[in-house]
């Protein structure tokens, strides 16, 4: 996946054969962070702290569901991947760009939750966590390539 | 693609190790009396701090990008904060108003941040 074109208000990515194929695989495995992953306090000093875990909880939730939504869009909306020899061009707005790599982050992190928080890469990889860690690579590729292309931008 | 996944290896989770910044001197002139003069906490509202916590999935630059994003904080704070997240296992981010400080740890946890708010004591 590399940048082609970026002008103001967006950014056009080539994407490889492979890269066509892996990431709607990704994509469609969003939402990955389970629910109770969001914790808002970690003290008990807040006032009303379950009030404020209730209100995160319901802003998660009804943008876990709005992002869904949206990922159900860029995979179905033929304007925004241009198949070419070379695989596909997948052409976002900024603002598309920046939410994408929070649900990239999203896979990225839950699979990282699936498999069981690890503070170094899994020792073996088994018929049980490969396809996690697979996941959770691959969802950070493609991250990568987005910040490294905003980078390019500001 | 092996060798974009080597890369994201030194990249990923927090293994950069970077250089705080300086700590700056003080410089007092002759015939100019310093004081430093502490507002009192007790007439003021409490306030919370947006703390973000240290974990070692999401990328350092990831990071960095975020604070700007939701902060509007040019490139060096930003990655300020995020080393200190780094090396401390936490940054206070920002001390705000219970309803600023909550706005803010939504729009960190949008980005799948490990962040909360804490009471400042």
């Amino acid at each position: 996946m590399k940048l082609v074109r970026a002008t103001n208000s967006r950014l056009v990515f080539e994407l490889g054969h492979r890269e066509q194929r892996s990431l709607p695989q990704i994509l469609k495995l969003y939402p990955c962070v389970p629910p109770a992953h969001h914790v808002f306090s970690k003290s008990d000093r807040l006032p009303d702290r379950e009030g404020n875990q209730q209100l995160l909880d319901e802003a998660m939730a009804e943008q876990r569901a709005e992002n869904k939504k949206q990922v159900q869009a860029l995979l179905t909306d033929p304007r925004k991947f241009e198949h070419t020899e070379a695989g596909a061009r997948l052409s976002l707005s900024l603002a598309e760009v920046e939410w994408l790599m929070q649900v990239l982050n999203d896979i990225r992190v839950g699979s990282w939750v699936i498999l069981g928080s690890p503070d170094q890469k899994p020792a073996e990889l088994t018929s049980a966590n490969a396809a996690h860690f697979l996941t959770m690579e691959m969802a950070g590729y493609f991250q990568m390539q987005l910040l490294e292309a905003l980078g390019g931008e500001t | 693609m092996d060798s974009k996944f080597r890369l994201l290896d030194k990249r990923g989770g927090f293994f950069y190790v970077g250089a705080m910044a300086e700590t700056a001197t003080p410089q007092i002139q002759p015939g100019i009396v310093q004081t430093t003069e502490d507002k009192p906490k007790s007439g003021l509202e409490p306030g919370y701090l947006v703390i973000c916590w240290n974990d070692p999935v999401n990328f350092m630059d990831y990071v960095t990008h975020v604070f700007q994003a939701v902060f509007g904080w040019p490139r060096k704070k930003a990655e300020f904060h995020m080393l200190q997240v780094h090396e401390q296992g936490k940054s206070v981010l920002t001390r705000e108003s219970l309803e600023k400080a909550e706005h803010y740890v939504h729009q960190l946890q949008k980005y799948t941040l490990h962040a909360t708010m804490e009471r400042d004591e």
